[in-house]
């Protein structure tokens, strides 16, 4: 799956991958991050319009990377409407190009409109959608592939060259690397209890509640051993083969307690097990989605083929 | 797709990769030689780095004429989205300005006039305006392992002891006695 050498990283790159890995992508990223904008969208007004609270211009401060002006309440309503309609067609795969790139739009849009309100998913979701954008993830168990099959077109290919899913395969494992190097050189080597620590705020949903009232001290000493190691290595435990379906497993589980322990880190948790799952699946998981492809072009295709005279 | 733009988006990619992994681990290479903006989309990484000392929540309590003392309100119904937890806008305001000036008087116009205004009910009488803001952090103590636990709940300001609130902006006494006296919050027209 990933290239043995640096010398290898171009014919890689190129290594035809199931469209489905990318498919799969289209479908639920779409979903977390909508997910994640669920309850700013309920208030579009107040996040990016005139109707709530605007940090003013501050000329450049690092806290602000731009300043961009409150929208009047129908505009900002407007990006709302623009922004659910284009994420669910993007999900569906109808017109999935223009919609991938419509919805990663909108969502840098807000990401920059206001500060207060972002976090890693509105800084993540647009270069995500832009990836889904550029590769061939509407021609698989979407709309746009029903419709192609329905004008008569020829199967889709199964397997296609796709740089954008060696992209977001890379991308989670960048984030990891850094994010354990950045551990290891904050507190997680010197503090025995940082993960302990975070589980006493207003993040605290009632399962890290009752997990920090039955888990011994060490325990969570454990786990925070554990997700350095997977962190710091992980370019390593994915690279390998023989790590490579342990580390999934890690990551989907890791990601799962986050986001059931860190109430609206949920969304965050739900995107990287996207990332992960479409990734790094094992091909015989994977297979059922092709099947499911295939099945579903047949049967359209031989739908729309003209009735015999 | 054309080979050369194949090309560019590759290096484009591999060029936002490196930027995420050296932002994440600290290096200030890629701040140092990007804009701000693009700078913004590489900070996905390094999260939670640091153990936390305390449990921090902050807090508004408005300047009362009638009553001539400070009292808390609440400003979730103002900063509705995610209103429970510090992903509130008013948390992050905190978070990120509470040393910024302008912001922190933008805020205490916004506050003032949203609660002078009656619309929404913050826990203060809708008919007592307020003419000032104190802004608090409450600083809570994270407790030890084997502890007996609390869930986590929203406890007004006057149960936490003083050592745990620490007030870091208010309207200063002059503007408040002034508005006072005219009997005109006088915010609309902006603040120092």
């Amino acid at each position: 799956m990933m290239p043995r050498g640096f010398g290898g990283i171009s014919a890689w790159l190129d290594e035809p991958v199931e469209v489905v890995r990318l498919a799969l992508v289209r479908v639920l990223a779409p979903l977390s991050i909508l997910g994640f904008m669920s309850k700013r969208l309920a208030h579009a007004d107040e996040w990016i319009g005139a109707a709530g609270f605007r940090v003013p211009d501050l000329g450049g401060d690092w806290r602000q990377p731009i300043f961009v002006p409150a929208l009047p309440s129908g505009c900002a309503w407007a990006v709302a409407a623009t922004m659910i309609a284009s994420g669910l067609s993007c999900s569906v795969g109808c017109k999935t190009r223009p919609s991938a790139l419509i919805f990663a739009a909108t969502l840098a849009f807000v990401a920059l409109s206001d500060r207060l309100a972002a976090f890693t998913v509105s800084k993540l979701s647009p270069i995500v959608m832009l990836a889904v954008a550029v590769g061939p993830a509407g021609t698989r168990l979407g709309v746009d592939a029903w419709w192609a099959a329905r004008r008569g077109a020829g199967p889709s290919d199964a397997m296609a060259p796709a740089r954008s899913m060696r992209f977001l395969q890379l991308l989670p494992i960048t984030i990891y690397s850094a994010s354990g190097i950045a551990k290891a050189r904050g507190d997680w080597l010197k503090v025995p209890l940082v993960l302990w620590t975070h589980l006493h705020d207003s993040y605290q949903t009632s399962i890290s509640f009752a997990l920090a009232s039955v888990l011994p001290g060490w325990a969570w000493t454990l786990f925070q051993g554990l997700v350095l190691v997977f962190e710091v290595f992980a370019p390593l435990w994915f690279w390998l083969p023989r790590t490579r379906s342990a580390a999934l497993v890690f990551g989907l589980g890791m990601h799962a307690m986050i986001g059931l322990m860190f109430g609206p880190v949920l969304w965050f948790a739900l995107l990287m097990m996207t990332l992960l799952a479409a990734g790094y699946l094992p091909d015989r998981f994977v297979a059922p989605l092709d099947v499911a492809a295939d099945h579903l072009e047949k049967r359209r295709s031989e739908r729309g083929r003209p009735m015999p005279k | 797709m054309t080979a050369l733009a194949r090309t560019s988006l590759t290096v484009l990619a591999g060029a936002y990769l490196a930027g995420v992994w050296l932002d994440g681990v600290g290096s200030t290479l890629a701040s140092a030689h990007l804009p701000l903006t693009a700078n913004y989309f590489l900070q996905v990484a390094a999260l939670f780095p640091k153990a936390a000392v305390m449990s921090i929540d902050y807090r508004a309590e408005g300047w009362v004429c009638a009553d001539n003392r400070w009292e808390e309100f609440d400003t979730r119904p103002y900063f509705p989205i995610d209103s429970d937890n510090k992903e509130n806008r008013f948390q992050r305001v905190m978070h990120f300005f509470r040393e910024e000036r302008t912001t922190m008087h933008a805020l205490e116009a916004y506050l003032v006039d949203r609660h002078n205004s009656g619309r929404l009910d913050d826990g203060l009488p809708r008919d007592k305006p307020i003419t000032g803001i104190r802004l608090v952090s409450l600083r809570i103590p994270l407790p030890e392992p084997g502890d007996r636990l609390e869930p986590l709940r929203r406890r007004p300001l006057s149960e936490y002891a003083d050592r745990q609130k620490q007030p870091f902006y208010h309207t200063p006494k002059s503007k408040i006695v002034e508005r006072c006296a005219s009997g005109d919050p006088g915010l609309h027209r902006g603040t120092e």
